[in-house]
């Protein structure tokens, strides 16, 4: 009863290793697939979702940060949602990025190393080492400021993970039976705490997709169904607001009250993130501000 | 048959993980006893070997090279501890100085900030600012440090086969890990790992017989043929050549000795 979130440098490692680790437990996958019911729900292509998930916003790309956000925020409430059902292997969907707080996910790191990585795609495509390895070096660069950009995270940081296991020298056998031997540990057993987390953070996520469908700049705390939602407004907008949001949010399964702060400036440094925070400790928070791209590129 | 390194940030109980792990393998067990050794060996206080292997360069040591000769001192003497195997060695930059060995497994210890900085008020009696100020000195140093002399971030995770974040993991869970990706196969020591382990111990010996007076020269070393490379024109040349024939009769192990002058070493050359 538990969630295994396997991340890569790599996206073939990821896609065999998770495969092997949910066929060895006999869990179910979560992975890209899900984006095809997410593009129902927002009414795009799935393609679309996949850019998101690939690049940062760009106008060039028609893809503008409002969009940007809203389609992650879809993704990221559906991927919480299926994990609530447990005994999952999740790949592929960042989830590593805003599964944070729930003690029964078991976040796993493998590295293939940019080497080995570099020779493959040489192998591949028919290109030189020098080439090759230039492809592989912007490509970690690209991934770690989508990550930074989408969730304030560096992915590449081992912090973020409970297990980093480089393949260079560990056979893949060995590093999957190590998996499955961790995720068996009583500290990734699911408590009722950390299932209430959870519920937690996809209530959060899933009232933060329904409004940046209409309005940017939001984030959501949630704790037994009373969500906080935070949103950047002044003036005579303010009552408008939130009123909006709260028969938005209210119509959500799952919450019993809503509570709107809206602020004239939620970027500043006395704004929203380190006072909510201790004013109600503990609560999962989701999303990012468009601040906090700025802050991330800097 | 396998030689562990464990290198962690301070109090990340890197320590206790060390010794419990070679308890459990019936491996030896080393960490300090290295500066010791090699102050021993080569008549450096023990102290300038120990600020040489904790603080970053300064402006003038970068001129000296004091602290490269200090840590080639170091590394002779671990590499020399390590050679027979059954080894775990928790001190610091031990993932860099047995670099390039195949049966060396390179662990990493994480522990959650918020819980070192606990750890530090509760053990030192400081408060919250002093304790975490110390933290973050000691990692900025570690990672200075890294940067400098191999140019490498510590936290680089691809730089470790294992890297375990310990405070969500109890000390026996982090060790059965370790203990279990020691007996794999790609960490069982090959007759072609040891021989280059041999030749690493023998070119770390000569790196450190020279480096105080040649502190620019690489050394590599294949089945006790020892390559030494210099900045041509070098006027220490014919003295670095005299040296070079005393070392090849003192030091058991070596067949031959070349002097390869305007040639640049190659990257794994100590």
């Amino acid at each position: 009863m538990s969630i295994i979130i396997i991340s890569s440098d790599s996206r073939n490692v990821e896609e065999e290793m998770a495969k092997r680790v949910a066929d060895a437990k006999g869990f179910d996958i979560v992975d890209c697939r899900v984006l095809e019911d997410v593009a129902k729900d927002c009414n795009v292509d799935p393609g679309i979702l996949e850019k998101a998930l690939e690049n940062t916003p760009s106008i060039l790309k028609k893809m503008p940060q409002a969009r940007w956000r809203y389609y992650l925020s879809c993704i990221e409430a559906e991927v919480l949602e299926r994990l609530r059902r447990d005994n999952v292997v999740c790949w592929g969907v960042a989830a590593h990025l805003y599964v944070i707080g729930v003690s029964h996910a078991m976040k796993v790191r493998l590295i293939s190393g940019s080497a080995r990585r570099a020779a493959s795609i040489a192998e591949l495509q028919g290109t030189s080492m020098n080439i090759a390895r230039k492809w592989v070096d912007d490509e970690e660069k690209r991934r770690k400021k989508w990550s930074l950009s989408a969730y304030g995270i560096d992915e590449t940081s081992p912090s973020i993970y409970d297990l980093v296991i480089n393949l260079d020298q560990i056979d893949p056998d060995e590093a999957v039976g190590t998996i499955i031997e961790a995720v068996g540990y009583r500290k990734f057993r699911p408590v009722t705490y950390s299932v209430k987390c959870l519920s937690d953070l996809a209530i959060a996520a899933r009232v933060r997709a329904e409004l940046l469908r209409s309005m940017k700049d939001i984030r959501v705390q949630a704790r037994d169904g009373t969500v906080i939602v935070f949103v950047k407004g002044s003036g005579r907008e303010k009552v408008k607001k939130s009123r909006a949001i709260k028969e938005i949010a209210g119509k959500i399964d799952g919450v019993s009250f809503v509570e709107v702060h809206v602020k004239r400036n939620i970027t500043d440094a006395e704004g929203m993130e380190s006072p909510d925070r201790s004013r109600y400790p503990g609560w999962p928070v989701i999303g990012k501000t468009s601040h906090d791209v700025d802050k991330a590129a800097n | 048959m396998a030689i562990i390194t464990i290198s962690r940030g301070s109090f990340s109980m890197g320590r206790l993980v060390a010794e419990k792990v070679a308890e459990r393998l019936g491996y030896d067990i080393i960490s300090r006893e290295i500066l010791l050794e090699a102050s021993r060996h080569f008549n450096i206080p023990e102290i300038k070997l120990e600020k040489a292997i904790h603080d970053a360069p300064g402006i003038l040591e970068r001129y000296r090279h004091t602290k490269q000769a200090y840590i080639a001192y170091i590394r002779s003497a671990l590499v020399e501890r390590v050679v027979n195997d059954n080894v775990v060695y928790h001190g610091l930059a031990g993932h860099l100085l047995l670099k390039g060995i195949g049966h060396v497994l390179k662990v990493r210890i994480n522990a959650d900030f918020e819980k070192r900085v606990a750890y530090v008020m509760n053990r030192d009696g400081l408060s919250e600012d002093e304790a975490r100020a110390r933290l973050v000195e000691d990692d900025n140093q570690r990672r200075k440090w890294t940067y400098e002399l191999y140019g490498h971030d510590p936290w680089d995770s691809a730089m470790y086969d294992l890297t375990i974040r310990i405070d969500r993991l109890s000390i026996e869970e982090a060790v059965g890990f370790i203990c279990k990706a020691a007996q794999s196969s790609g960490f069982t020591a090959s007759e072609r790992s040891k021989q280059n382990l041999k030749d690493l111990a023998l070119a770390c010996h000569v790196k450190a017989e020279l480096v105080a007076d040649f502190p620019n020269i690489g050394v590599t070393c294949e089945y006790g043929n020892v390559i030494v490379y210099c900045k041509a024109g070098d006027r220490g040349g014919a003295k670095l050549g005299r040296r070079l024939d005393e070392l090849k009769r003192k030091l058991a192990g070596i067949y031959s000795v070349e002097m390869h002058s305007g040639v640049p070493a190659p990257p794994d050359a100590v």
